[in-house]
């Protein structure tokens, strides 16, 4: 079964008064992977309810192959959906819940047995076929509830948040799984997660949801690379915040000494990986600054590499989380987070030094 | 570990002090005329050697009774059943808010009735010349002369099916409202119809609560004397008209012990297969 495309138009969905997505506009290509992707209470699972029919709009269309399904029933809507909580049925053998679906659509036994054993060996449960599912473990369950939702070939898989509920190490390798059944069999999915890396290492696209609006839509070098918004940027691990005045001339950035900030002179990026600003702001003048703290380094003198706004400050803190050390520095009264793997001690003097790439510059009431 | 082993002597002697007035009750309202009814029933109400004669006696004079009251009761257990399903069905996975509610208001008004007054409405409603059947008369459903009483087997069924279906309805409803909801919606988005959703996905997780329900109505059926005394007081007739006649008429109560004792048998079998099928549940 080969994926298809689905159209959202102007999809408006709430419970009683309350609109929890506004003026949805969306296209899903036919065979795509898309997350979506927010924040708690962002209106992502009502997205995802709204497209499996367990939420009818209030207003909108939902088309799937250009037939607008936006009122039909979920049982009318062909579409397979793996839960957070798998839903697996508990009374059922993992044979059993892979199978009902199949049984719905009217097959023979023989030919669910050929589907139900295909898809267990695929997912590697060839031995628990006939186990009752409270007997499975948390990542068994996983894995049948991915094979009931890939055994009824419908060409749209939803999945709401399924990885959750798993340990670090068994969610790391059901991403790729997940990811390489989706490609091979071609469908459509559209995945719900609040986990910014899932979505990254996932989707073809990822949609950013805010307070039931979509904020971006983009590849994930493109929402990584290029956040269109203060809101984008932040949610997608900028959360140091400086402001600064800037100038901007020839595509070049001007930016003015402050009292902690040195004058530089950057780049304005054209496209992705030039090592350019990520100029989102809509004048010069005051603009707020975002840069994560794994784009920025340190460096114990006051040297500045050129294209790199620098900033000085001094260690407060210092932490090991693995790979580099994270110190919390102080610079101006503000506080900012920066990965480095060069030892410092608290209280050393520093320069935090963010090149022209890591920067994103957006306008202050963006 | 001497200070804890200090402190279980006294925590022993409380505990048992807590459920010793339980522990009486039990023994002495209970197990003691229990034990008594079974010897009676064994011998002449409780003097004299051992024999099986009231048995004997009971099966000659109520053979027709006994199986009367199986199936009137299993009847009953089975209806009450499927209509506790379909209302607790309907709470749950019902779509329009305002029939649920009404639903929800209305099924459980004969819980708080008791049995007697029950039989006395059903006397009043089941009647030949009954509220059943001037509604169907009048209403041009049925003519006059085809009107016909229902104070037989049936109105025991339909006085036992009516006081107890709220009650299974009760405890089955409220075993579907803790499933958790996304197997439900599981069984939606695959295509299943609510009828398959409530039958094939629904039902089996709250199997254990309905057949608790039901076993528990099969009990308490098996032991109302009013509802066949008031609206069939004719052969043949249940258990309870039996031994209540052998013990009020006759101060017979060796048949009337063999009678209860066959109740139990009845009961126990029931119970047998519940423990049976909650082993296996365990088990599995």
């Amino acid at each position: 079964m080969v994926g298809v495309g689905i159209e959202i138009e102007k999809l408006c969905v709430g419970y009683d008064k309350t609109r929890v997505l506004h003026d949805i506009d969306l296209e899903i290509n036919s065979s795509e992977f898309v997350a979506l992707l927010g924040s708690s209470g962002c209106g992502k699972t009502t997205l995802l309810k709204s497209l499996s029919g367990f939420i009818k709009p209030m207003s909108g269309q939902i088309r799937v192959n250009g037939n607008d399904v936006a009122q039909l029933p979920p049982e009318q809507r062909n579409m397979a959906m793996v839960f957070q909580s798998y839903a697996l049925w508990p009374h059922m053998t993992v044979r059993q819940n892979m199978g009902y679906g199949l049984k719905l659509r009217g097959m023979s036994k023989e030919q669910i047995n050929r589907k139900v054993d295909e898809l267990l060996t695929l997912l590697g449960l060839a031995d628990f076929g006939d186990r009752k599912v409270p007997n499975l473990s948390g990542g068994q369950r996983q894995r049948v509830a991915l094979g009931r939702a890939l055994a009824v070939d419908s060409p749209i898989l939803l999945l709401d948040e399924p990885l959750s509920n798993l340990d670090a190490r068994i969610r790391l390798s059901m991403r790729h799984e997940i990811r390489s059944l989706q490609q091979r069999m071609g469908l459509t999915a559209v995945h719900v997660t609040h986990d910014r890396e899932e979505a990254m290492v996932m989707a073809d696209r990822i949609v950013i949801l805010n307070g039931g609006h979509i904020a971006q839509v983009g590849t994930p070098l493109e929402v990584y690379e290029q956040p269109k918004s203060n809101f984008v940027a932040t949610f997608m691990g900028a959360e140091n915040e400086i402001a600064l005045n800037v100038e901007r001339a020839n595509g070049t950035l001007s930016i003015a000494r402050q009292e902690a900030v040195k004058a530089a002179s950057l780049s304005v990026s054209n496209e992705i990986g030039d090592g350019g600003v990520n100029w989102q702001a809509s004048a010069a003048g005051s603009v707020r600054g975002r840069f994560r703290s794994s784009a920025a380094h340190l460096r114990a003198d006051e040297a500045v590499p050129e294209g790199h706004l620098a900033l000085a400050g001094r260690v407060t803190q210092l932490s090991y989380p693995g790979g580099v050390f994270r110190y919390e520095i102080e610079s101006a009264g503000q506080l900012y987070m920066i990965d480095d793997p060069c030892r410092y001690a608290v209280g050393d003097v520093v320069t935090i030094c963010v090149p022209a790439g890591g920067l994103h510059l957006y306008s202050e009431a963006a | 570990m001497s200070g804890q082993s200090m402190s279980v002597g006294p925590g022993r002697m409380g505990a048992i002090l807590l459920v010793a007035p339980a522990l009486l009750m039990i023994g002495f309202l209970f197990v003691y005329p229990f034990g008594y009814s079974v010897v009676s029933a064994f011998t002449d109400n409780g003097e004299g050697s051992w024999h099986i004669a009231n048995f004997t006696k009971a099966i000659e004079f109520y053979s027709k009774d006994i199986l009367f009251t199986i199936v009137i009761v299993s009847l009953s257990t089975v209806v009450i059943g499927v209509l506790a399903v379909a209302i607790a069905g309907y709470l749950t996975l019902g779509e329009n808010p305002t029939a649920v509610a009404v639903l929800k208001w209305l099924y459980r008004w004969p819980l708080f009735i008791p049995f007697i007054v029950s039989a006395q409405l059903m006397r009043t409603f089941l009647a030949k010349n009954g509220m059943m059947n001037n509604i169907l008369t009048s209403s041009g459903i049925i003519e006059p002369l085809a009107a016909q009483s229902y104070l037989d087997w049936r109105g025991i069924v339909i006085t036992f099916v009516w006081k107890q279906t709220p009650f299974v309805a009760l405890l089955v409803a409220g075993a579907m409202a803790s499933i958790d909801r996304t197997t439900i919606d599981a069984g939606r988005i695959f295509g299943a119809s609510r009828l398959r959703i409530l039958i094939e996905l629904v039902v089996p997780q709250i199997a254990t609560t309905l057949m608790v329900g039901l076993i528990l109505s099969y009990v308490v059926m098996l032991s109302v004397l009013s509802v066949p005394l008031m609206i069939n007081a004719q052969s043949p007739t249940m258990l309870t008209v039996d031994m209540a006649w052998r013990i009020n008429s006759y101060g017979d109560y060796g048949v009337a012990n063999a009678l209860g004792i066959m109740s139990y048998l009845f009961t126990g079998v029931v119970a047998w297969f519940y423990l049976r099928q909650s082993l296996k549940d365990k088990g599995a």
